[in-house]
């Protein structure tokens, strides 16, 4: 293979026809995108607003963390609970199984369809 | 390709004349077709390609800034629909080191051969890292033009030297194991 080769092969490559149809369907799913309605543009003036004061809130509620962080040491603040039994930790357990169980029921219900 | 007609008619869409694409559809539907073609080499995928390259152009004619030739930009566009189509669903090719096939003993006039070849060039450069076929491809689809290369994958021109450099050398390293020694020589 020389110099030229590959110029050869990928330049002089067979011209590829599109299909008989293939302008009709271009220009159908033109026409179908032309009647589509824009989509609706996201309410930023709407939104802007919220988002500012959540992000003050945010900055206010860390500068206070971290302040009460600063007076108060972390051991202070969190207190893990510690485990006192073992049949404490049964019935935490058996509460869950109960509450999923409602759950779980209350949505059959809920998704039942009517007669 | 009257680059008068395709300004008339791309005013004609955005005065609210949907036929008036037609007209660019017509121009332009060869050359979508064969570059996207050139992407995957599968001809339903290339149209379903150029379609949806149709479909990006229409719907951003107004983006269309005039400062360029339309069909710069709407090579550019193409471009950009075809490379991220392969992303979004890559093409089954080989590896560079698995596309070399085995030469066919029939051959006597080296007519076999040479389709043989051509064929594994052609699926070596699809196998290639995507910035490197993609400077390929469309430097050759632009007839060896470095300028239209840039212009298509929004890039440096002396970038696009680098990426071709670098990619027939890859290629030269791949295809001489297999098919004996190569020299591709810059043509830029």
């Amino acid at each position: 293979m020389g110099d030229d080769d590959l110029a050869r092969i990928l330049s002089n490559e067979q011209w590829v026809i599109p299909s008989a149809g293939f302008a009709i369907a271009v220009m159908d799913a033109v026409r179908r995108d032309s009647t589509v309605p824009p989509p609706i543009p996201f309410p930023w003036k709407r939104i802007l607003p919220m988002a500012l004061v959540a992000m003050f809130i945010l900055v206010a509620l860390s500068i206070a963390g971290i302040t009460l962080l600063i007076e108060y040491p972390l051991s202070q603040l969190i207190q893990w609970p510690k485990p006192r039994n073992a049949v404490g930790a049964a019935w935490i357990a058996l509460s869950l199984v109960v509450t999923s169980l409602a759950v779980r029921l209350s949505m059959r219900f809920a998704c039942r369809k009517p007669y | 390709m009257d680059a008068a007609e395709d300004e008339a008619a791309v005013e004609r869409v955005l005065a609210g004349d949907t036929s008036g694409f037609e007209g660019i559809v017509d121009r332009w539907q060869g050359p979508l077709v064969n570059l996207a073609y050139r992407f995957c080499r599968d001809h339903g995928r290339a149209e379903e390609m150029a379609q949806e390259a149709f479909l990006r152009a229409y719907r951003s004619l107004d983006g269309w800034r005039r400062e360029a030739a339309f069909s710069t930009w709407l090579f550019a566009l193409a471009t950009n629909v075809y490379r991220s189509e392969l992303r979004r669903i890559p093409l089954r090719t080989l590896s560079l080191d698995e596309i070399a096939e085995p030469r066919d003993e029939r051959a006597t006039d080296g007519g076999f051969e040479d389709k043989d070849r051509d064929r594994s060039v052609r699926r070596a450069v699809l196998a290639l890292p995507a910035k490197y076929r993609d400077a390929l491809i469309l430097f050759y689809f632009h007839d060896m033009d470095v300028g239209s290369t840039a212009r298509s994958l929004a890039l440096p021109e002396g970038t696009v030297k680098a990426r071709l450099s670098r990619g027939r050398k890859i290629l030269s390293k791949k295809l001489s194991q297999r098919l004996g020694p190569v020299r591709l020589g810059e043509e830029f």
